[in-house]
């Protein structure tokens, strides 16, 4: 079992292109996870569980989240010892709703991660993820160009690595990369023409009268650096800086970045 | 019956007579005491090296730890595994003094294990990768750990001389290089300091941070 808070800025929430458009903003963010390990034969185990979390923002409050998530692992180490190399299968369902109803959806990811530890100090990982999250079409009066308004129904393939360095006793450096192919949802005043074409469209009330969510087909790459600090042998605190450059369809091309401030127990 | 009272209370009042005692205290190059430091005070007249019944220890896994984090024991000895965790663990050694494997158990269902050869045995958990312990394999009879105010004593010892050396997981030399000749006499306690330098005690994190795909 684990509990976590974790305090984020994002200084482009709506994943916006043009300046006018971006907002930022920060969060607070809670959370709790429980898996119960079973060991199912010689190197095998399987982990199930589920995850609790919530979430404010200080500005946009109707992104104010509350989520729930099954969790089920089938691990594989492949040999015996801390530094054997192991892969993982997940699977898990999610739901999160918003304090603005229209973005609720439900969330599935499947998942196939390696990892491999070198020594005491480098530790190395690599994930490939599918997700889809199906949320209900917006409803709302205005006929807008006959697209479909199901904006937050999303889906896509990220592949993720990363590596581990125990700096010290207490200090670790945490190094990730990211690719993603999906859908990305942008939102952004009305009329602006990069988002011609989108594959949905909504209003947002979220970031305010007159903007819209634009669902578009996009690639993300991104790279995260964070630094960890144990503060007793079953918690730490760390802090991390993210960047994310997305290029969407019809030139929509948006940088994001996010930086965190994590507190982990595990019991 | 009586003679042999007599005989037993006779050798138990020379053995009395010839026990000394052997006190140590080890700091690291700071200054700072160092618990967890196993002390060996090796007999250097052969006829010293008392040899007793090689006796049955314990490490207990208690909070996904090993429990002592190091313990020392007499070569020939028989140490169980006792686990007073809710779940399962699997505890292995990869050290050429004993090269062992317990399958998953809980409770104290694995059977004890013999360290016949002297040297140090590294233990380790495959479940639960930042498990660490050591066992310590004692060629001499004469040994203790030092505990959270860096001293120890080793008690009755024969009055004689001894090469006392200092072993510590996270020594930054072999342990030969801190050996020592010392006389222990049964008038008063041998007392003796050693300063160790200590590498940084670098492990497989218990906690990873949140962008890690960590256990399970």
């Amino acid at each position: 079992m684990a509990t976590s808070a974790a305090l984020n800025h994002d200084d482009n929430v709506g994943n916006a292109k043009n300046h006018a458009s971006v907002v930022a903003d920060s969060s607070a963010a809670a959370g709790a996870s429980f898996l119960q390990l079973i060991s199912i034969a010689d190197g095998f185990s399987l982990s199930a569980g589920g995850d609790l979390s919530g979430q404010l923002y200080e500005r946009l409050s109707g992104l104010n989240n509350a989520s729930v998530d099954g969790l089920l692992f089938l691990k594989k180490k492949w040999a015996l010892g801390a530094f054997a190399p192991w892969t993982r299968l997940g699977v898990s369902i999610g739901r999160t709703d918003y304090a603005d109803r229209y973005r609720d959806a439900t969330l599935y990811r499947a998942s196939l991660e390696a990892g491999k530890r070198l020594d005491e100090r480098w530790n190395f990982w690599a994930k490939y993820e599918f997700e889809r999250r199906r949320a209900a079409p917006v409803e709302y009066n205005t006929y807008l160009y006959g697209v479909s308004s199901d904006v937050f129904s999303q889906q896509g393939r990220s592949f993720k690595a990363g590596a581990e360095y125990q700096l010290s006793e207490r200090i670790s450096l945490a190094l990730g990369s990211l690719l993603r192919h999906g859908d990305v949802v942008a939102t952004s005043r009305a009329g602006s023409s990069i988002y011609a074409y989108p594959k949905a469209l909504a209003p947002d009330p979220t970031f305010g009268a007159g903007a819209y969510a634009y669902r578009l087909a996009g690639t993300t790459f991104g790279a995260r650096l964070g630094v960890d600090y144990s503060l007793t042998a079953h918690s730490l605190i760390g802090c991390g800086f993210q960047r994310l450059e997305t290029h969407a369809q019809g030139g929509n091309n948006y940088t994001d970045s996010v930086s965190d401030l994590t507190w982990i127990y595990r019991f | 019956m009586k003679n042999l009272f007599a005989t037993l209370g006779i050798v138990l009042a020379c053995a009395s007579a010839h026990a000394a005692e052997l006190r140590v205290a080890v700091i690291d190059h700071k200054g700072r005491n160092v618990a967890d430091a196993v002390v060996l005070a090796v007999a250097v007249d052969a006829r010293n090296a008392l040899h007793s019944h090689p006796p049955r220890d314990a490490i207990d896994q208690v909070d996904k730890q090993f429990v002592p984090f190091v313990k020392p024991v007499f070569v020939g000895s028989t140490v169980r595994f006792p686990n007073s965790d809710n779940i399962r663990h699997q505890v292995y050694s990869f050290s050429a003094p004993k090269k062992f494997e317990l399958p998953l158990y809980a409770g104290t269902d694995a059977p004890p294990v013999v360290f016949d050869k002297p040297g140090v045995v590294v233990l380790g958990c495959n479940i639960h990768d930042w498990m660490i312990g050591y066992i310590y394999v004692s060629e001499t009879p004469f040994f203790a750990k030092t505990g959270p105010l860096g001293t120890v004593s080793i008690t009755d010892m024969p009055a004689g001389e001894y090469t006392v050396r200092i072993w510590h997981p996270n020594m930054d030399r072999a342990e030969e290089t801190t050996s020592r000749r010392l006389t222990v006499s049964a008038e008063a306690p041998a007392s003796a300091e050693w300063q160790i330098s200590l590498k940084p005690s670098i492990h497989v994190p218990r906690v990873s941070g949140s962008a890690s795909p960590s256990y399970p």
